[in-house]
């Protein structure tokens, strides 16, 4: 069991990072990266939100659509829950840590439409995990998102400075950075624990 | 809405993927083959399309504080009606793009051109908004896949096209593509996440000189226009 | 108050409209769904062990076997057909194993996996590497192994993780068969 989750975690955090590897979660990872702290508070939020919809949405899988048979019905019941709970974060920070609600801005309704909230819910059916790897898989995955969203903050920030053609400006010069990011996150594969 | 300003803006000057530069998950995850490429393209102009028509029709009558739940809620629906569609009649379609068909339903461009669009415009217009978006999406899908394969395996058409009978295309993924160069030629690091971030990198920055070139050639010409007016 | 009754009523309405239509759809989908799972599984199932009348699912012992999904025996008494899903270099393999009525592997097809294009995956890739591969293993029998370790079958270059998974996981699969009895 522990050996189970270790390797879930390893795999989720390094060797199929959500972003580098599976590209789940790249839309707020380009808009949110420009600046470290920024990316921080984006970071810890989208672990909070996808450990507490890992662990909501398994329940309502298991308990409910599965044993009526209403398995077609996970992709609309997944996002109507995770727009709840991103409502919830909303309200919550506004209320407790008013600068990092103001700092996210946007990005953080945002959270809806990340691929990796649902497509972490997505993939703990399709792997058949049970509560507690879902729920790992869940956090761990927002932990790989934050890793690299911190890791390609402080990359972005030196390229801000650097000599690229004009027509590589914008989000194009950011893609090719990630790029070779990716191509470092290459490495870990083969990764094996046990 | 003049139509051919629409195709024109869908497919150039405000190209989904392009120059407004959201639905990016998916367009670098499955642009590894062909057959993947065209599936998704077309999986995404069909749903684009029927949402944006549902959503222009119910725009008057629904709520203003909750639309976003009401447009995902329809979104998931139609979703959800494309994916067991292709589970049963493309399942090699359905395999090959795995999760990212459900997860068609956060794709930026949907959303965004329902929030954008759809809510001030009538049917008509939305609908051809949703069929030329898609075909803009659909089209930078097929480029990004010909360019991958290409470089990273020497072929084209991988799953669409087989040669080996006479020329046709197979409809279930098993099609083995032309193979223009021997497979050992090629970069076959393209077919990895590090070749899917390059290639959208770089055709967004071909995207962006085009568009700056040609916006620089208008001025000159508007310059020039106006001096012989003088 | 009467505000937010009627906005939650509303939602619910659309939901429900949005989850009848959903129904319809699925119940005309369903069977054709559940057919194209059974051919995929049949044809990867005949990939290594072909049985002109289909194949049935026997019970094992789980506990012994944590990593076998299934096995399946040949309806015509060709032998069985083992499923088994276990850890690659990338992620989980899942593989069906065809072994005969001595024991022995009559051909191995890897299902799914997620491993790296042009190492591991050559194993279940088309080329004639990835054949080469998997011809090793017709013939042998549960004491498997990688020329590494005194056996007879060959690595990929490049992906012996993924090699190793693939012959322990050969011998599992014959050594579950065996536990039939």
């Amino acid at each position: 069991m522990l050996t189970n989750i270790i390797s879930i975690s390893l795999g989720a955090i390094l060797i199929n990072n959500f972003i580098f590897s599976q590209f789940l979660g790249c839309c707020p990872f380009l808009g949110c990266s420009n600046k470290v702290d920024t990316a921080v508070g984006m970071g810890l939020a989208v672990v909070f939100v996808m450990g507490l919809a890992s662990a909501i949405c398994w329940v309502i899988d298991q308990y409910i659509l599965v044993p009526l048979g209403l398995a077609f019905l996970q992709t609309l019941a997944f996002i109507l829950v995770i727009a709840a709970l991103v409502q919830f974060v909303e309200m919550f920070l506004k209320k407790m840590v008013p600068s990092l609600y103001s700092a996210l801005g946007i990005y953080l309704p945002l959270i809806t439409t990340n691929c990796a909230v649902l497509g972490v819910v997505l993939l703990n059916v399709q792997n058949n995990y049970n509560f507690i790897e879902s729920l790992v898989y869940g956090i761990t995955g927002g932990v790989g998102f934050l890793l690299a969203i911190v890791l390609f903050a402080s990359v972005r920030e030196r390229v801000e400075f650097a000599d690229y053609p004009e027509c590589f400006e914008g989000f194009s010069i950011c893609l090719v950075s990630a790029a070779l990011v990716a191509l470092a996150f290459m490495g870990f594969s083969g990764m094996k624990i046990f | 809405m003049n139509i051919k300003k629409q195709f024109k803006e869908g497919l150039i000057t405000n190209n989904p993927v392009l120059v407004q530069q959201i639905g990016m998950c998916a367009t670098m995850a499955i642009t590894t083959t062909l057959f993947n490429g065209v599936g998704m393209g077309l999986s995404v102009l069909i749903i684009l399309t029927c949402c944006n028509v549902v959503i222009s029709a119910i725009r008057k009558i629904i709520p203003d504080e909750i639309r976003l739940a009401i447009f995902v809620v329809v979104i998931a629906g139609f979703v959800t009606i494309v994916d067991l569609l292709l589970q049963a009649f493309v399942p090699a379609l359905s395999s090959a793009l795995g999760v990212f068909i459900p997860l068609i339903v956060v794709n930026c461009i949907i959303i965004g051109r329902a929030e954008a669009f759809c809510q001030k415009m009538p049917v008509g217009a939305s609908f051809w908004d949703g069929i030329f978006q898609g075909i803009g999406y659909t089209c930078v899908l097929i480029i990004m896949c010909v360019v991958r394969e290409l470089l990273g395996s020497g072929r084209f058409g991988g799953g669409l096209i087989d040669i080996a009978n006479g020329f046709r295309f197979t409809l279930d993924g098993t099609g083995g593509g032309i193979q223009i160069f021997p497979e050992t030629f090629g970069a076959s690091i393209l077919s990895l996440p590090f070749g899917g971030f390059l290639t959208l990198g770089v055709l967004i920055a071909v995207m962006q000189y085009a568009l700056k070139k040609s916006a620089k050639k208008q001025e000159l010409a508007e310059k020039a226009e106006k001096e012989a007016e003088e | 108050m009467n505000k937010i009754v009627k906005l939650t009523i509303v939602l619910f309405l659309v939901c429900a409209i949005v989850a009848g239509v959903l129904g319809v759809v699925n119940a005309f989908t369903k069977d054709r769904i559940e057919e194209q799972n059974r051919i995929k599984t049949e044809k990867a199932y005949a990939a290594v062990l072909a049985s002109d009348n289909g194949y049935t699912e026997v019970s094992f012992d789980k506990t012994a076997f944590p990593t076998v999904d299934s096995i399946n025996e040949c309806n015509n008494g060709a032998g069985w057909v083992v499923t088994t899903t276990f850890s690659g270099a990338q992620g989980s393999i899942t593989m069906a194993v065809g072994v005969d009525t001595d024991y022995k592997c009559t051909g191995i097809s890897i299902i799914s996996h997620s491993e790296t294009s042009g190492l591991g995956a050559v194993a279940a890739s088309t080329s004639q590497a990835g054949m080469d591969f998997r011809a090793q293993f017709v013939g042998q029998d549960e004491a498997i192994a990688l020329t590494k370790a005194g056996g007879e079958i060959n690595a990929i270059t490049g992906a012996t993780i993924t090699s190793k998974s693939v012959t322990e996981a050969t011998s599992v699969a014959i050594k579950a068969a065996e536990s039939l009895g």
